[in-house]
């Protein structure tokens, strides 16, 4: 019952980013031909010489990754300090399971969403490219998904945290996307940028790609392991701080 | 009252939204050798390192987020928190509750436009460097205008959509349709592309070299933005009436 009611409260939201990322995914895809000559009118410098960098320059590092970031920011609000402004968190907290049970049954059902909506490109990309008669590899979108959800994840977290500890309807929102652009300020520093902070450097595969004249693609390289598993970890860290936070409030 | 109560709604997100622009101001300001360094790998000018960081960049791209979180303030949305009986039954028609809440917010937007003018030149001394008054309040004119229809697209929204998420997901979505189509050669023929009209990018009165806006304020592509939104007020006034709560 705690999952119904989690996947109720969040359908909505789920339901609207992927049906826009469906949208804008087939359509880079379907009119990449078109895009691309209006492109090179409008913004100079985004002209692609390949399908795979049109779409890695649109989808995997350009609007779908930012859109995708931005919007999981409003997938992460969770957390029952949100009921308790609508005064129904005395009746949830009512319920016959723990503070504890009903937050991970939350983060649950948005780490699922989440997963599912990294998916949506490798899910869409590589079987509409056949139709335009490009073709695009699975692996290559299935590693960008790996990185979205392991990004993504952590935004997702910082964002649930912030609604957790964070009073007002779109307080966290503004914080979560304020400590985004201070990531990507700070990790921007000559003194930080060995350090590869910058979670949509990350996302984006930024300056890793590589170009393989056999098959004519742009290739991305290894997928960082040991950044992604300290992401996954601070993720994690947050995720627990927003458990932690909720069992001690009162409602 | 109503003015009082469209304050008290917004002011937690407004002030926040403040602090945040004062503070990445303040920062992007007395930091500038180390972020000039950040954004470009060749040496800049300060006022090209400016605009770059300022009028163009980060600080533009925070401020149309937070304008359009501003803009959440739609009748709809009491719905959802259970409190919109109450307010239609206050002595006042909903047309009147949504003119103050619009303008509340625009005046919130209004105010977060000028912050960059007041605090960056006066900063820049402060760092040993300067920007002229004159340029930060000309773009802050810009902002203004442009902010005022970014912040229409999230009220519009909230006024559409229930739900405390749906509407800034949707006002988003919206823009960034809106951002794409902009970039369409017919719209960029018509100067339709509010980010270009905020940050001056691509538009006759800028100069590039310098960053700089060489010719007095754009009032005409600055006054059909303006006419946008308040297009938008009347079509929100006109979506709340025939609203059921």
């Amino acid at each position: 019952m705690l999952w119904y009611r989690a996947w109720v409260e969040s359908r909505t939201r789920f339901l609207l980013i992927a049906v826009c990322l469906t949208l804008f995914c087939a359509a880079v895809v379907l009119f990449h031909g078109q895009t691309e000559l209006v492109l090179t009118d409008a913004l100079r410098g985004l002209r692609s010489r390949t399908f795979s960098e049109h779409i890695y320059e649109l989808v995997y590092s350009g609007t779908a990754k930012g859109m995708f970031a931005i919007l999981v920011i409003f997938l992460g609000l969770g957390g029952l300090g949100r009921e308790r402004t609508h005064g129904t968190a005395i009746f949830t907290l009512a319920l016959p399971s723990t503070r504890l049970q009903i937050v991970i049954t939350q983060m649950a059902v948005g780490l699922l969403e989440l997963a599912v909506l990294s998916l949506l490109p490798a899910l869409l990309i590589p079987p509409l490219s056949p139709l335009v008669h490009q073709y695009y590899p699975f692996t290559q979108a299935l590693h960008f998904s790996v990185l979205w959800f392991c990004c993504g994840s952590m935004i997702f977290a910082t964002s649930f945290f912030l609604s957790v500890v964070l009073a007002g309807e779109y307080t966290a929102p503004v914080a979560c996307f304020l400590v985004m652009m201070l990531d990507a300020g700070s990790s921007a520093l000559p003194t930080t940028r060995a350090w590869h902070l910058n979670l949509m450097w990350t996302m984006g595969d930024f300056a890793t790609m590589h170009w393989d004249p056999g098959p004519n693609l742009l290739l991305s390289a290894p997928l960082p392991w040991a950044r992604l598993a300290v992401i996954a970890l601070l993720t994690l860290c947050l995720l627990a701080a927003a458990v932690r936070s909720t069992r001690k409030q009162d409602f | 009252m109503l003015w009082y109560k469209a304050w008290r709604e917004s002011q937690g997100t407004f002030l926040m939204s403040a602090a945040a622009v004062s503070l990445l101001c303040l920062a992007f300001a007395l930091l500038h050798k180390e972020a000039s360094g950040g954004i470009s790998n060749e040496p800049l000018t300060y006022a090209v390192y400016i605009w770059k960081i300022v009028y163009r960049g980060y600080l533009r791209e925070v401020f149309v987020i937070l304008v359009l979180l501003l803009g959440m303030g739609g009748l709809m949305r009491e719905r959802d928190n259970g409190t919109a009986g109450f307010t239609v039954t206050l002595p006042v028609s909903r047309r009147r509750l949504v003119l103050v809440r619009a303008a509340t917010g625009l005046l919130e937007v209004l105010g977060l436009a000028w912050l960059p003018a007041v605090l960056i030149p006066s900063l820049s001394a402060a760092a040993g460097e300067s920007y002229p008054y004159a340029q930060a309040c000309q773009f802050a004119l810009l902002w203004a205008a442009g902010g005022s229809f970014i912040f229409m697209i999230g009220f519009l929204s909230s006024c559409i959509f229930a739900g405390p998420y749906t509407p800034p997901i949707a006002g988003f979505l919206a823009l960034m349709a809106y951002s794409l189509l902009s970039d369409l050669p017919v719209a960029e023929r018509y100067s339709l592309d509010v980010h270009d009209l905020m940050s001056g990018t691509g538009r006759p009165w800028f100069e590039l070299s310098t960053a700089r806006l060489i010719s007095p304020v754009p009032w005409i592509p600055a006054a059909v933005f303006v006419l946008i939104a308040s297009a938008f007020i009347g079509l929100a006034c006109g979506i709340t009436r025939k609203q059921d709560f």
